[in-house]
């Protein structure tokens, strides 16, 4: 009885509910795009900042992210390369790194030199997707070299010349070796492009004397949140070999601080936003509720009780908030579901978005979270607050309610 | 014959201090089973006042009101709402019909919130409706309705749950003559078949014709109570 007058009682009204619902079905519907948006520039950010170089998660012996000193090398590696056995993980990639002084001619420049397995990396970064000119690494390079196109114009080198490597190997001594430059990556990251260089795996560890261990594991899944759902296992695999794990945000926890700020004043906004849509709805709603306290007066007069007046009128609120919500969640997911197969250009934008590692366009990441949270707060709020009306009809007395104008 | 509406020394002020209104002076009434009694009076006399003391609506401020042998008196607002519904027939002047209900489910509400069957609930309805001449307008809401057919829907509404007293407020004022002498007569057709209790507050001549008792109330007192 009660769900079938509420319903009817909305529609008493149909222009102010109309406009109620619109209300409440805009905002829904850009609090579903905006978060889903938000979450999709910063998946982006995430992959494109750590899919990059880093990959998504890194296995690394205990106090190297603070102090990457190439004599700290990875236990039980081989175990470790099996991670990618577990759900969520696709690809493990060996790596071994130290600091060296590159020169050609009169000229070095210092910058990270990092032994790569060619076979196994492409499946973990995609550095390899950015060469502009020449070749990444092949199995079958020993001598080879790719470098960044910043360090390469540094160092005013060309495809096919050959780099001294001048460097302090695993045991101290002095690491040297000459390698040919066969590639040149272009990231758009000036850190990366002016600091970063890969050569072989086998060629690293023999110059640097290290035998065939490595420094640091790095791996991939298909999905950036299937490999953040994996780190349980992957921590378990750590401890198990001696190891610990690295999850994105330990490895660039820069971006995490972004997304935090970002998200912060974000919700600031949305909040502001939030509280806005709910007290101009309630006070529409309230209004209405007062305009037939009267009505309420003669419901009381010929026997319903104060509570069933107040869940009557509780009940409209409900019906109008679920369905505002409803078609704000619907239509927003229907836009974002567009824009996450066309995507959003910002055109001039290119060199900023370049140096978090997002390239052309970005896609929105519609989720259940990012459809929910937002109207499901207004919709909660408005239950909530529609207390306020139940608990003023429990007040009324039969008269002064029938005599109200 | 027992009293349905026993009032004793009921006085209601409104206001305090110099601004208080006496409403209603030290009123002693009873009203008995079957009774047709019209309440009478100028505007201002306590009429509605006393009706809504009589119908549970309002407290008195000394006195005590018993519907039925109990006293209303420290009852909480549900079980005064439980009593109107079990006991007490409103006829408003205003007919205070639920717009967005049919006539029919306005007359069945009463029976939905006593929780009978649904196809009890829509015969009796049916049958409350035909008693007042609303036969094949069930479905119409109360804005396709006129005045008097509003009226009519409400007097079924206050009939259908067999309640022991109706009380009617100026239930006449808003209609013309033809319509009123309907009403009237209908009210009193059932009174006199159906045993059914009315008070019925009015200004009206019509209507006191039909009384068997006639109450008049003057400055919060009743002046006279005559049967006839």
């Amino acid at each position: 009885m009660l769900v079938s007058l509420a319903w009817r009682n909305i529609w008493r009204q149909p222009v102010r509910s109309v406009l109620s619902l619109i209300g409440l079905a805009f905002s829904s519907l850009l609090l579903v795009f905006m978060l889903s948006f938000q979450f999709g520039v910063y998946d982006t950010i995430k992959i494109g900042a750590l899919g990059l170089f880093d990959g998504f998660g890194q296995f690394q012996p205990e106090g190297y992210d603070d102090d990457p000193d190439i004599s700290k090398q990875l236990p039980g590696s081989q175990a470790l390369l099996a991670a990618d056995q577990i759900k969520g993980v696709s690809a493990t990639a060996p790596r071994a790194s130290s600091f060296a002084i590159l020169a050609n001619g009169d000229t070095s420049f210092g910058a990270a030199v990092i032994g790569v397995d060619p076979a196994r990396e492409p499946a973990v970064s995609t550095l390899y997707s950015t060469i502009s000119e020449g070749r990444y690494l092949e199995p079958e390079d020993s001598a080879a070299i790719v470098m960044g196109a910043g360090l390469v114009r540094n160092l005013g080198l060309a495809l096919g010349d050959n780099v001294t490597m001048l460097g302090t190997g695993n045991d101290g001594a002095v690491a040297a070796d000459v390698l040919e430059l066969v590639g040149i990556f272009s990231t758009g990251v000036n850190a990366v492009d002016r600091q970063i260089t890969q050569m072989p795996l086998a060629r690293f560890q023999e110059t640097y004397n290290m035998g065939e261990n490595v420094n640091v594991i790095a791996l991939r899944g298909p999905d950036f949140n299937g490999v953040i759902r994996a780190a349980p296992d992957l921590q378990g695999l750590a401890e198990a070999e001696g190891a610990v794990y690295l999850r994105w945000d330990d490895l660039q926890p820069e971006v995490r601080q972004m997304i935090t700020l970002d998200l912060s004043t974000a919700m600031l906004m949305y909040g502001i936003m939030i509280v806005v849509v709910v007290f101009i709805l309630l006070n529409t709603l309230y209004m209405s509720v007062l305009e037939r306290t009267r009505e309420f007066g003669g419901l009381m007069a010929i026997g319903m009780r104060p509570a069933q007046i107040g869940a009557m009128v509780w009940l409209e609120l409900v019906f109008l908030s679920l369905l505002g919500a409803g078609i704000g969640i619907a239509l927003g997911a229907g836009i974002t579901i567009w824009v996450e197969n066309v995507g959003i250009s910002f055109p001039g934008m290119e060199d900023v978005l370049g140096q978090w590692g997002i390239s052309g366009r970005v896609y929105p990441d519609l989720s259940f979270f990012s459809a929910s949270i937002g109207p499901g707060i207004i919709v909660g709020s408005i239950i909530i607050l529609g207390l306020i009306p139940y608990r003023r009809i429990l007040g009324l007395e039969p008269v002064s309610a029938m005599g109200a104008a | 014959m027992k009293p349905i509406v026993s009032c004793r020394g009921i006085t209601k002020v409104f206001g305090k201090g110099e601004l208080a209104v006496h409403a209603l002076r030290g009123i002693d009434l009873d009203i008995m089973e079957g009774d047709f009694a019209t309440l009478a009076g100028p505007s201002g006399s306590g009429k509605t006042t006393l009706l809504n003391m009589v119908g549970a609506l309002d407290h008195p401020t000394a006195g005590e009101v018993a519907i039925d042998g109990q006293p209303l008196s420290g009852m909480s607002k549900s079980a005064l709402s439980d009593l109107r519904l079990n006991k007490i027939g409103f006829i408003f002047q205003a007919y205070n019909l639920v717009p967005v209900l049919s006539a029919r489910e306005n007359v069945e509400f009463v029976l939905r919130l006593l929780r009978v069957e649904p196809a009890e609930r829509r015969r009796r309805a049916d049958e409350a409706l035909a008693e007042v001449g609303l036969q094949g307008m069930e479905g119409r809401r109360p804005s396709a309705l006129s005045g008097g057919q509003q009226q009519r829907v409400a007097i079924a509404r206050a009939l259908v749950a067999r309640p022991r007293i109706v009380l009617a407020d100026e239930p006449t004022a808003n209609l013309d003559s033809t319509t009123t002498k309907e009403l009237v007569d209908l009210m009193y057709r059932l009174n006199q078949e159906s045993g059914i209790t009315f008070l019925i507050g009015t200004h009206d001549p019509r209507v006191m014709e039909h009384s068997k008792r006639h109450i008049e109330m003057n400055d919060g007192q009743i002046e006279s109570d005559t049967r006839g």
